[in-house]
């Protein structure tokens, strides 16, 4: 974890907040959420439906209609908010700093065109330096040249077949293949950083497995950091250097995977690791009472705490800070200063 | 334990695929192929496999809602296959199902009471008098409250609408229910509370499950005994435990070394099965499974293996070569 202190953050969120306009009134879905994601690293956002995983990677790509959700907040790379771009200048990021993968792959395809000629496009947008090598070095036409790179990508991440594939709807593929070749397409300009969103759950468990491994080869080979957004745990223990957990719009617990596993701090992250099911459990599941709060009435002070067991009188009024342990971040009341005792007596 | 509640036996579910110009199928999409297995009064069978295999297809047709093309079902000693809608109708509320979406199966225009009293009366001994006071206890089952039963559907959460499809399956007082990747579409925690109510009600009420998920980790949590089924066929019964600790069949340990361990020191590769799951309609000769197997050989190639019963207990495996291959370090 030195190693990774000393080095820059490549991508830095800072107090992200969203707001929709709903009929329902405004919904505050992300309320100040705060991480940093270095270079090479997989980050694991794990949470249950409606914790706002998924707004939080849309905000950051800039993917949602201004009319419908304000944000305000900070995300820095390389000491530009990307908040602050229009669409127009965030188009110079997306695919080549940062890019994006979803839950549905054959959704995300579009369906009209063959899966060769959406390819050929982002070669030849995002590749103009290889094209003009590729060309240099063959004496072959431009596009040849560009034909022979988006092969040469589909490759990459474990496609055969590919003049086949090529020709081919999105609708006519598996969805492991719609997800490796979406992953060849999100990959192909370089970015520094990749968000996954789900990118796994719809498929079955063996394809998954191809897939995580696809990921974990190519952010080390790379160097590609990847925000991996999930709600199954065994993921983020297996796949990602750091975990970080949401609830309810805001961040309540980020340390790394052994760390977090080992020694959960936050009272829902330690409910969350005791109802999950695991093959090797022995002992029956506990389950965290209640449901996840209405965002319309969200509760006061920690939003936990009408689930929680340990929750304290002041927990119904004060947001809890930030606390920083030596390995972990979270935010909660037990182990606020004032209130170390409390902590080490109940935990 | 050891009485027989459902036993079938070659049990084909095939759907026509390409009709011709005359109405013929020209192809058949085999859903459920051979499938012979057996449920004992009182437990609860896991049913694992890929999407697509044949999972719910078999589910269905234990419970007649889709008729078989061949084979047998046997439920409580009489045989369905051959008995007509009428006929079917006293078995009916003995045999539930709980589904996927909890929102999808409960009638939006509905509140709770209606839908629990339609289930109620539907129950040939329920006395007609007493429903508000049965749908009580049923909602108290499934820990909902009494106020509950005049709210609509969408005013609950989706963890309360299962509980609402929970409760229905249980107005008519069956002997066995199945549960279709019921808690499929649940958070984790929620996920967690379902699963300890479903196995508390089975305790309770002396239920028999027949549970299909695509989740191992659920299995385990609460079956007594799972069969893995691929591309239609059943590949291998064990007993729950053992099926995770020494799978016989080379499938069944493919499929539990994909799954994610939530345990980062449980260092995991992600070396899973090779390829991708088969057309139905036109499954690979001899042992379905050959094309991906690791430990394939031409005898797998050519020939469909038996479902053969194992020594051991209620373990049934079909596979040519499980005795050489030894995923086990334990022996028996």
């Amino acid at each position: 974890m030195s190693v990774k202190q000393k080095e820059k953050p490549i991508l830095e969120v800072k107090d992200l907040v969203a707001e929709f306009t709903t009929a329902a009134g405004r919904l505050r879905i992300l309320d100040g959420i705060d991480f940093s994601l270095f270079p090479a690293e997989i980050l694991a956002l794990v949470g249950e439906t409606g914790c706002g995983k998924s707004v939080t990677a849309k905000s950051i790509m800039n993917l949602l209609a201004e009319q419908v959700c304000k944000r305000r907040g900070k995300v820095m790379m390389d000491g530009v908010n990307l908040l602050d771009l229009s669409k127009k200048q965030m188009r110079s990021y997306l695919g080549r700093r940062i890019s994006m993968i979803f839950q549905n792959p054959i959704a995300s395809i579009n369906p009209v065109f063959t899966l060769g000629e959406q390819i050929r496009r982002l070669v030849r947008i995002h590749m103009a330096g290889e094209i003009t090598r590729v060309k240099s070095e063959l004496g072959c036409t431009t596009a040849a040249a560009i034909d022979r790179l988006a092969a040469a990508n589909l490759e990459k991440v474990g496609l055969t077949d590919v003049d086949q594939l090529m020709r081919a709807y999105a609708h006519q593929i598996s969805g492991g293949m719609a997800q490796r070749y979406r992953i060849a397409t999100a990959v192909l300009g370089n970015p520094d950083v990749l968000i996954a969103d789900e990118a796994t759950s719809a498929l079955d468990v063996t394809v998954q497995a191809h897939i995580l491994r696809l990921l974990k080869r190519l952010s080390a080979e790379k160097n590609t950091a990847i925000i991996f957004i999930t709600h199954d745990l065994g993921i983020a223990a297996q796949l990602c250097q750091q975990v970080a957990v949401m609830y309810s719009g805001r961040i309540v617990e980020v340390a790394p995977t052994a760390e977090l596993f080992k020694n959960p701090l936050h009272p829902y992250t330690r409910g969350l690791l005791k109802a999950v099911p695991q093959l090797s459990r022995k002992t029956g599941l506990e389950h965290i009472p209640g449901t996840i709060p209405d965002l319309r009435n969200p509760p006061s002070g920690c939003r936990f705490h009408p689930r929680c067991r340990q929750a304290m009188e002041r927990c119904r009024r004060l947001r809890p800070p930030l606390v920083e342990t030596k390995s972990h971040q979270v935010c909660c009341h037990l182990y606020d200063a004032g209130n170390k005792e409390a902590a080490w007596a109940k935990s | 334990m050891g009485e027989v509640l459902i036993r079938t036996q070659s049990l084909r579910t095939w759907f026509p695929k390409r009709k011709s110009l005359l109405g013929k199928p020209g192809a058949w999409l085999k859903a459920v192929d051979d499938v012979s297995l057996t449920i004992y009064r009182g437990e609860c069978l896991g049913l694992a496999g890929e999407s697509g295999c044949g999972k719910s297809t078999l589910g269905r047709t234990i419970l007649q809602l889709v008729k078989p093309r061949s084979g047998s079902v046997r439920f409580d000693g009489t045989a369905l296959r051959n008995l007509d809608f009428r006929q079917l109708q006293p078995f009916r509320p003995r045999m539930q199902m709980v589904f996927q979406d909890p929102r999808s199966s409960l009638n939006p225009k509905m509140t709770m009471l209606k839908i629990l009293a339609e289930a109620i009366r539907a129950n040939p001994d329920h006395d007609g008098d007493s429903i508000l006071d049965q749908a009580v206890e049923l909602a108290d089952m499934v820990d909902l409250r009494p106020e509950h039963l005049f709210r609509y559907p969408h005013e609950f959460s989706g963890g309360q609408q299962q509980r609402i499809c929970i409760a229905r399956a249980l107005a008519t007082c069956p002997d066995f229910i199945v549960f279709d990747e019921s808690t499929s579409a649940l958070d984790v925690s929620v996920q967690a509370q379902i699963l300890n109510l479903i196995k508390r009600l089975k305790q309770r009420l002396g239920l028999t499950y027949l549970f299909i998920s695509h989740d191992l980790n659920v299995l385990a949590q609460v079956c007594e005994r799972i069969a893995v089924m691929y591309a239609g066929q059943i590949v291998e019964i064990q007993e729950s435990g053992r099926l995770f600790s020494s799978p016989g069949h080379p499938y069944t340990r493919g499929l539990r070394d994909a799954v994610p361990i939530a345990d980062p020191e449980a260092k995991q590769t992600f070396v899973s099965i090779k390829g991708e799951v088969p057309s139905l309609v036109d499954p690979p000769a001899g042992c379905r499974f050959h094309p991906r197997c690791d430990f394939a050989d031409r005898l797998c190639a050519t020939r469909v293996p038996e479902l053969q019963r194992l020594e051991r207990h209620r373990s049934w495996i079909r596979c040519h070569r499980y005795r050489q291959l030894n995923f086990n370090q334990e022996r028996r």
